[in-house]
């Protein structure tokens, strides 16, 4: 028992830290628009709540430091609230350094310095004059011995009679009851008084179970909100109610009229708030470690494979009753992939708004002014993917800022706005996402790129390069055009960071730039990286499958239609001309032709393209295996998966197989595309060019 | 554990120190459940603790309302620690320590 109550308390420990992790995110985030809009006082509520809940459950869950140091910083915000206290980019920015302190507690890590945090709250206080009796962060918070006064908005005092009892599961989900009712204290005059009616007899009572309630009288000048507040880790776990008195009532007059009403089961007519614990579960989400879930997509990864082959079985069956078990076992399978890949998606928000503080700090170290917009924060991607994605953005950004955009001066003298900018933005494309790092600097010296490749012996001084050739040596290990190495960049390690992150999530990146108007790097990433929908198709024996996603529709190509092509991989569909790669001669495979050949029409971002196959043999799901390290520059194929019979089919990446055809046909001096085509014209206007 | 017990002919002590929560909740009830059937005198010394929390004031509440009915004598040596007992005033148990 005691073992597990321990456990337990680990277990709430490590919840609190990934609540809190996700809360300084939205803190920071909130802080660097309250930069912005200062006057915004929804976003200091955002900013006093974040704030007011780290206090809270980390005082309640053992991080007392953490709850001292967050209480000055909340005193600070109430403090704006009241309007008492202005916003200035001061004030955010030292908050700003205080989230940093925050973390290192949460995380109880190296980075927490006891001396940086002091030097912060001295900060404070001199930039707020709030003193206040948690200096140092190094003592317990315990608000209602040692609080700084109530915050006074100078508004009318209202008297509240409070209701609270705890549920049955209140203690063991990690919370503290005292610690709520000292909360309370701060808020005005507190009358309390423990009930202890509910008590059983020591027998019957369950020593990890609250019985105590509490009738509360609170004389504050704060709103009714403030009171809920803190009850707001708890709500769902208590009984509360909170209602104004209006006439003078002492307190245990108040206790025994409330107890004869809930003798008496009456209803309690106009108590907002109250709240009753055992009602439904009403939990809108729930946190399950990430390694769980990895383990729950792997096992549903295996019983794809196994239902496939059971439909194998079944199709060769004569019994109609294997058939139809099987089909509703193909039902369910499909059902039940599609629930656990959903589970794994995560908006990109999270990710993105991490970065608006990475610009905030850099733009004041570099002395430039710049913007940072956000598009696109709600696309949903894998967790795996999301997860790998965050250091390649920040390279993006801190080159963006440190070589990209200009200084301000420069700017203007170009004619362009003093304060710069930088676009991160998400969207779908097929079975794909496009996050892309735009920003209105300078742009890629091509040349500058050159001569230093032939400086470092990357290529020869009279080598022949395309502008993609080029932008792609900045991906090199060790490229770096900086004249000079500083904190934030110009080693020559970011950009090598980004290409090995990318092409290990089987993504591509595009950059398109234009000398002083700015740069684009987009990355293209697979929606996920566990299952896909495919389709099957057969070359002579070898099996291949294509993204379900990216494909548009089938078509077939006949003799005829071949000779009228005099040559050409085209082929005409609804009067679109759409060029065609032959899987068969692009992987060399040698074999009879068939009389008539199907073609996959698939959009990539050449445009359309086709790939005439043998046989189209159907859809399937597709659990995706890593090919090892050994195949991992075979760029055109994304992974293998086994069949159900227990054959490997090849993966296809359509977008890297016209690239690799695109490539092909440049060396030979054959055009790719017919004029007109998307992609005549998109090469036509210089952008953007494919690493 | 913050719980020790220790009793002679008619007397049965238990003494807590540190700090007494939920963990240690199973436990006192257990050393509070075996002071009262034995009977006699059950004293309790509260002055070592530095804290403690609802669950352990809703036993010895309990337990306190059980001894008159039982017939034990309980006896509060030493009183609680004065932060400790602030701490319990203001969170509105006004009679602690025991009455």
């Amino acid at each position: 028992m005691q073992q597990n109550i321990l456990g337990n308390a680990e277990q709430f420990k490590q919840s609190f830290r990934e609540e809190a992790r996700e809360i300084l995110v939205e803190l920071e985030s909130a802080l660097l628009e309250l930069n912005e809009s200062p006057q915004d006082m929804e976003l200091v509520g955002r900013v006093f709540r974040g704030l007011h809940t780290v206090k809270g459950s980390g005082s309640m869950f053992g991080f007392e430091q953490l709850a001292a140091f967050t209480h000055n910083l909340e005193n600070a915000f109430d403090a704006v609230r009241n309007g008492r206290l202005t916003i200035d980019s001061g004030l955010v920015d030292l908050t700003l350094s205080a989230l940093d302190q925050m973390r290192a507690m949460l995380e109880e890590d190296a980075a927490d310095d006891p001396a940086a945090r002091a030097m912060v709250l001295e900060r404070l206080v001199q930039l707020t004059g709030i003193e206040d009796a948690h200096k140092t962060g190094s003592t317990p918070a315990t608000p209602a011995t040692s609080a700084p006064e109530p915050s006074r908005p100078g508004g009318a005092l209202h008297r509240w009679k409070i209701h609270f009892q705890p549920g049955p599961e209140f203690l063991l989900n990690g919370a503290n009851p005292l610690l709520l009712v000292r909360e309370l204290a701060q808020l005005g005059k507190l009358s309390v008084r423990a009930c202890m009616s509910q008590v059983p007899p020591l027998r019957e009572l369950d020593p990890e179970r609250c019985y105590v309630g509490w009738e509360l009288h609170l004389e504050t000048d704060s709103a009714i909100e403030a009171i809920r507040d803190v009850f707001i880790f708890v709500e769902d776990a208590c009984e509360l109610s909170i209602d104004p008195i209006e006439e003078e009532q002492p307190l245990l007059e108040l206790c025994a009229a409330d107890a004869v009403a809930r003798a008496l089961d009456e209803p309690r007519a106009g108590s907002a708030g109250r709240r009753v614990y055992d009602k439904p579960d009403n939990a809108a989400s729930l946190r399950v470690p990430a390694a769980r879930l990895d383990q729950f997509v792997d096992l549903v990864g295996e019983l794809v494979t196994v239902q496939a082959r059971l439909s194998q079985i079944a199709s060769r069956s004569e019994d109609a009753e294997v058939g139809a078990v099987s089909e509703e076992i193909e039902r369910l399978t499909a059902a039940l992939r599609e629930t656990s890949m959903n589970i794994r998606m995560m908006p990109i928000r999270g990710t993105f708004e991490k970065f608006r503080r990475l610009v905030h700090d850099l733009a004041r170290d570099l002395g430039k002014d710049v913007e940072l917009t956000i598009e696109g924060a709600e696309t949903e991607l894998d967790k795996t993917v999301i997860d790998q994605l965050g250091d390649p953005l920040m390279h993006l950004i801190r080159n963006s800022m440190d070589h990209g955009i200009e200084p301000a001066e420069l700017r203007v003298a170009r004619g362009k706005r003093s304060m710069a900018k930088i676009h991160l933005s998400a969207r779908y494309s097929g079975a794909s996402v496009l996050v892309s790092v735009t920003d209105d600097g300078g742009g890629i010296n091509a040349e500058a790129v050159r001569a230093r490749a032939v400086e470092r012996g990357l290529i020869a001084a009279d080598a022949q390069l395309s502008e993609a050739e080029t932008f792609a040596l900045i991906f090199q290990p060790g490229f770096s055009t900086a004249k000079q190495v500083t904190d934030v960049s110009g080693r020559g390690v970011g950009m090598d960071v980004v290409r090995q992150r990318v092409e290990s999530l089987r993504g591509t990146i595009d950059v398109a730039s234009r000398p002083g108007q700015g740069t684009s790097v987009t990355l293209r990433l697979p929606l996920t990286l566990a299952i896909i929908d495919g389709l099957l198709v057969r070359v002579a024996a070898q099996l291949f499958v294509l993204p379900l996603g990216s494909t548009l529709e089938c078509i077939e190509l006949t003799r005829e239609e071949i000779e009228k092509a005099n040559g050409r991989r085209m082929v005409n569909v609804r009067g679109e001309i759409v060029p065609y790669i032959r899987l068969r001669e692009h992987f060399n495979i040698r074999a009879e032709l068939p009389k008539i050949e199907q073609i996959m029409v698939v959009e990539t971002d050449e445009g359309r393209y086709g790939f005439a196959v043998d046989e189209v043999l159907g859809d399937c799901q597709t659990v995706i295996k890593s090919l090892g390290r050994f195949y991992r520059h075979v760029q055109m194929i994304s992974g293998a998966t086994i069949l159900g019979d227990g054959t490997v089919a090849l993966i296809l990446d359509p977008q890297r197989l016209v690239q690799d055809s695109l490539r092909e046909a440049v060396q030979r001096g054959v055009r790719g595309r017919p004029e007109g085509s998307a992609t005549g014209r998109r090469k036509a206007e210089g952008l953007p060019v494919k690493i | 554990m913050p719980i020790h017990t220790e009793q002679d002919s008619d007397t049965y002590s238990i003494r807590l120190d540190g700090v007494v929560d939920i963990a240690a909740g199973t436990e006192l009830k257990a050393a509070l459940l075996d002071g009262l059937e034995r009977g006699g005198e059950l004293r309790l010394s509260l002055a070592d603790v530095t804290c403690l929390d609802v669950t352990a004031v809703q036993l010895l509440w309990a337990a306190e309302r059980e001894s008159r009915a039982a017939g034990v004598h309980l006896q509060l040596d030493g009183g609680l620690p004065e932060p400790v007992a602030a701490m319990l005033t203001g969170v509105g148990f006004e009679s602690f320590p025991l009455s």
